[in-house]
């Protein structure tokens, strides 16, 4: 299995799948990617992170119940995991622990 | 419901989706992307349809992919893991594998290289769309008496003839080359013009780049190859630029009207200038456009679609009657059609325009560079059927877990097949690397093609080798008896030794024969180059005079020419270094001396060669007489009226009697005497015995008293002299001097008369590198087999080594055993090579009139150089196994 290290896109989407809890799945993340970030997104990419991140074990995912919307078809909805949650504070910890080394200085003008 | 529910998503893509998709994953795929459609869809139906085939296009990636079979055939399993084992195999025995692929890769460069040179030769002019339906036309006529003429140029007025009398002829065109000057003032140059008719480009397959391309060659049009476009307007438009050709005493504005690509190597059309012949009289005499016995162009017919040759062959009998019939009898004048693909390789016909390559040398090519991969097919079979002993392990183990023999087979086979792909590319890369100087060396100009069809060749042959190659071995391995091979001892019965044996026999015949064949034809060429001819040829030089401008007539051109030749003899006398002075209508190294027939006074046919000359010819040359006088300079009866003749027209003509004082047994001939006769000297090539030749100063009474006349190499004299500077850039200076200032507006054309010899001869010379070549490397891989060959020996009689030292063996006798081993099937190798070098060999020297014989000499030669190169590849194993330490060998187990 692939290492577990957390690109950015994958950072990105998995960001999106916590917030949108319960209601995560292919579409309404990708739309959600457009109007927070403005990335367009092609739905095909969506899908293929979403696999490498159950397969690293950051999410889990389960199908819904059908609707008479998408012709009938169920949803896979997607839940982030404990562990996901963790990689996601440790991003984010490791930031902001870099972020503060920022030294105070003034920047643009000189 | 609104009716834009009723636009579903298109349904080509959603197959395709459903064909692709894994049955996991297509659910919500399909799910999405049907969201996705159904809310674009209301915005636009047209967009929304792209978009989605967009993504499910994009949708298809390899994890979203199914598994094309599920099957788990044993086949494809097994294939896999055999060449993973055989990658490992290979890896582990690294010389044994180096030697292998190193001959098979050797074998395989010599082969690609000359098959594509053979390729090139077989495939002349078989690239046109029509080209099975054209035909040149042939003409032969007969009168009795050996009065033979055979041509495959034709007369001016048979293609109106055959237009009017076959119908079905669907076009003809005739194709016919001449010198000109080309360009204007200071810088002429002397170009081979092509004249051929206007619908050229639409009889031949000859793409049209630039320019007009429907209708290329008009009246005043000419056609360029991209390569003299660039040399006569550099970088500039050429298309609709002017290039003034001197035609006769005219002077022509000709109007570049199309470019077309270089001539491919592998079509006898090369010509670099193409221009219409519609104007005929350019080009033609009034006289020889109605002349059914004056022979110019060759002429192309394209006959329609199903229709036989013999069909339209049997119409000509009747057609030639109804033209002819006043002037011959029937059946004189036989007049027939030969494929276009057939010129090239067939010497029955005889040459015009279009070269002829001698088949012959294309079929000793071939088998040379067959024969070359043979023998590095045999390495890796002997080789590795020696390597058997050590795979037998292998094999029992295999066979004891339950592996079928066929399996067995499968997996050496795969062995053989890695290791020829692997050589195969290796081979490939060498023959790439090595182009240019075969190219050099054999003064070919082949390429290397890269394209689907050429990698689906080297597949196949990959394929081939591989299994010829490995099936004995295999056959060998996976027959062992299984209870041998665990009880251990001897494995492979007494068969696999003998075919074995047979092999490396063989093996070594191959390279003895290519030794002492190219051997025989190097001395055979040495012969052929430095034979006495019976004239001086070292550093004479000679220089094309042109003919003055307006002069009418092929005797008028020729005697203006000789005015031209006393020009530049009395300037070049001046020079100290230049000595021998002398002018003539024919110089040694072009084949076709003028040739004339008569009839003598007793009505036979009579033919004869004939050079006009100045008086300085003979004395120039260094030519002996033996009988009579030569010419003298001084005396002006000799000008006119005096002729001198060979040793073998004295004979032709008197027999035994003198012939000194007395006349051509001719009644027509004009007022001559013969005044002495020169020994013979080859005035033509060494493929054909000396012919009768006249000399003359003067045309007048010879041609007066002839039937007819054939000119086959440029009569316009040429000055002859013996150059006796240093340099040869000397020559060239001095030349270029007097030239200059005596003739500023024609082409300086001067060379040795020895640098014209060695042309004559260039065929052979050709196929002799190219032999040499194939047989420097037939020695190399049959010492690589050797060499693998004697590590193994080595290897399996190191016990024996040690024992025979423990006992008191030298180094010596050591060596002795491991030379032993080869010697006697070298000796038989070498034993069977003679007869068949000797037969071989012969058969090639017959060609030629003039030959050496197959001495012992270079059989003795050849045995000791192949005796003296076993021992260089097996002396350091030899030696190198006599002084191992007996103990570590015998230590072992």
């Amino acid at each position: 299995m692939k290492g577990t290290y957390l690109g950015e896109f994958e950072e990105l989407v998995l960001l999106t799948v916590g917030a949108l809890y319960p209601e995560a799945y292919g579409v309404a993340i990708m739309d959600d990617i457009k109007s927070e970030t403005g990335r367009s997104v092609n739905i095909s990419a969506i899908h293929s992170a979403m696999r490498r991140l159950e397969d690293k074990g950051f999410v889990k995912s389960f199908m819904g119940g059908a609707t008479n919307e998408r012709g009938g078809r169920r949803k896979r909805y997607f839940e982030l995991t404990s562990y996901g949650k963790k990689a996601l504070d440790d991003a984010q910890s490791m930031r902001a622990k870099l972020y503060n080394r920022i030294p105070d200085i003034s920047f643009g003008q000189s | 419901m609104s009716i834009n529910r009723k636009i579903s998503p298109p349904r080509l893509a959603r197959r395709f989706l459903q064909l692709y998709c894994k049955s996991e994953f297509l659910e919500e795929i399909e799910g999405d992307v049907f969201e996705l459609f159904e809310r674009r869809v209301e915005e636009s139906p047209a967009k929304a349809k792209l978009l989605f085939h967009w993504d499910v296009l994009r949708f298809f990636r390899l994890s979203n992919i199914k598994q094309i079979k599920k099957s788990n055939s044993n086949f494809i399993q097994m294939t896999r893991n055999n060449f993973k084992i055989a990658a490992r195999v290979l890896w582990k025995q690294k010389t044994n594998t180096v030697l292998n692929v190193g001959s098979i890769a050797i074998g395989m460069a010599c082969f690609i290289l000359i098959s594509l040179y053979v390729k090139q030769e077989v495939s002349f002019d078989k690239f046109h769309e029509n080209g099975d339906r054209i035909y040149r036309t042939w003409s032969e006529e007969d009168y009795g008496e050996g009065q033979r003429f055979f041509y495959t140029s034709s007369p001016l007025p048979l293609a109106p003839t055959l237009e009017e009398n076959i119908p079905e002829v669907e076009a003809i065109t005739l194709v016919d080359y001449g010198n000109y000057l080309v360009g204007e003032g200071e810088n002429r140059l002397n170009e081979r013009i092509a004249m051929v008719s206007n619908n050229f480009f639409d009889v031949f397959s000859f793409e049209l780049i630039k320019g007009n391309q429907a209708n290329a060659l008009g009246r005043n049009d000419i056609v360029l190859t991209e390569s003299y476009a660039l040399k006569y307007f550099g970088s500039d438009e050429p298309v609709g630029k002017t290039l003034t050709v001197q035609l006769g005493s005219e002077k022509v504005n000709y109007n570049v009207s199309a470019i077309i690509p270089d001539m491919p190597k592998n079509t006898g059309f090369q010509m670099n200038m193409i221009v219409s012949n519609e104007d005929m009289e350019r080009f033609y005499s009034a006289r020889a456009q109605q002349a059914w016995f004056n022979i110019g162009p060759e002429t192309f017919v394209l006959l329609k679609e199903n229709t036989a040759q013999d069909a339209v062959e049997s119409k000509f009998p009747a057609m030639i009657n109804s033209v002819l019939g006043d002037d011959i009898e029937e059946g004189q004048y036989v007049l027939g059609l030969q494929p276009l693909e057939d010129i090239h390789l067939n010497p029955d016909f005889p040459a015009s325009a279009y070269p002829v390559g001698n088949p012959n040398y294309v079929y000793v090519l071939a088998t040379i560079g067959l024969l070359v991969l043979i023998m590095a097919c045999i390495n890796y079979t002997t080789l590795s059927t020696g390597q058997s002993i050590r795979r037998a392990k292998e094999v029992g183990i295999r066979k004891v877990v339950g592996a079928q023999k066929g399996g067995l087979i499968w997996q050496y086979l795969s062995e053989s097949i890695l290791i020829t792909a692997c050589a195969t590319l290796v081979g490939i890369g060498l023959a790439y690397a090595l182009l240019p100087t075969f190219n050099h060396l054999a003064g070919t100009q082949i390429e290397i093609p890269v394209d689907a069809q050429s990698i689906a060749v080297y597949g196949l042959i990959v394929l081939f080798v591989g299994i010829a190659t490995g099936i004995y071995p295999a056959f060998v391995l996976s027959n062992l008896k299984l209870i041998a091979i665990i009880r251990g001892g001897s494995s492979g019965g007494r068969g696999v030794g003998v075919l074995r044996k047979a092999l490396i026999v063989f093996q070594l015949l191959l390279t003895i024969f290519l030794i002492s064949g190219s051997l025989v034809m190097k001395q055979q060429l040495n012969f052929l180059q430095n034979s006495d001819v019976g004239y001086e040829k070292e550093a004479m030089v000679y220089l094309n005079m042109y003919p003055k401008d307006g002069s009418e007539g092929i005797f008028r051109q020729i005697d203006s020419g000789f005015e031209n030749a006393e020009i530049i003899k009395a300037k070049l006398s001046q020079y100290p270094e230049v000595t021998d002075l002398g002018a003539t209508m024919h110089i040694f190294g072009t084949p076709g001396w003028t040739t004339m027939g008569f009839r003598d006074l007793n009505d036979q046919f009579r033919q004869f060669h004939l050079v006009l000359t100045d008086p300085y010819f003979i004395s120039g040359f260094g030519i002996e007489m033996v009988a009579g006088r030569d010419f003298d300079p001084n005396l002006e009866i000799d000008k006119r009226e005096s002729i001198l003749i060979n040793e073998s027209a004295a004979e032709y003509f008197f027999g035994t009697e003198d012939p000194v004082g007395k006349k051509l047994p001719g009644e027509e001939f004009g007022k001559h005497t013969i005044i002495g006769v020169t020994k013979d000297f080859n005035f033509q090539s060494l493929h054909t015995q000396v012919e009768p030749l006249v000399i003359s100063q003067n045309s007048e009474p010879i041609t007066q008293g002839i039937s007819d006349l054939t000119f086959d190499s440029y009569p316009i004299p040429k000055v002859f002299f013996k150059y006796k500077g240093e340099s040869l850039l000397g020559v060239q200076a001095l030349l270029e001097n007097v030239w200059a200032e005596t003739f500023p507006n024609e082409e300086l054309v001067f060379d040795f008369v020895d640098e014209r010899l060695k042309l004559m001869y260039e065929d052979e010379a050709r196929v002799n590198k190219i032999a040499g070549i194939a047989t420097i490397i037939s020695v190399l891989i049959a010492s690589f087999g050797l060499l693998g060959l004697t590590i193994l020996v080595v290897n399996t009689k190191v016990k024996e080594i040690g024992i025979r030292k423990v006992l008191g063996a030298s180094p010596m006798t050591i060596m002795n055993i491991l030379v032993r081993q080869f010697g006697i099937q070298l000796l038989l190798a070498f034993v069977i090579s003679i007869p068949i070098t000797w037969y071989i060999m012969n058969q090639w020297l017959s060609d030629f009139a003039y030959r050496i014989d197959v001495g012992i000499v270079v059989f003795l030669i050849s045995g000791l150089l192949s005796f003296l190169l076993m021992l260089m590849v097996i002396a350091y194993h030899a030696i190198r196994a006599s002084r191992i330490n007996p103990v570590k060998a015998l230590r072992v187990e």
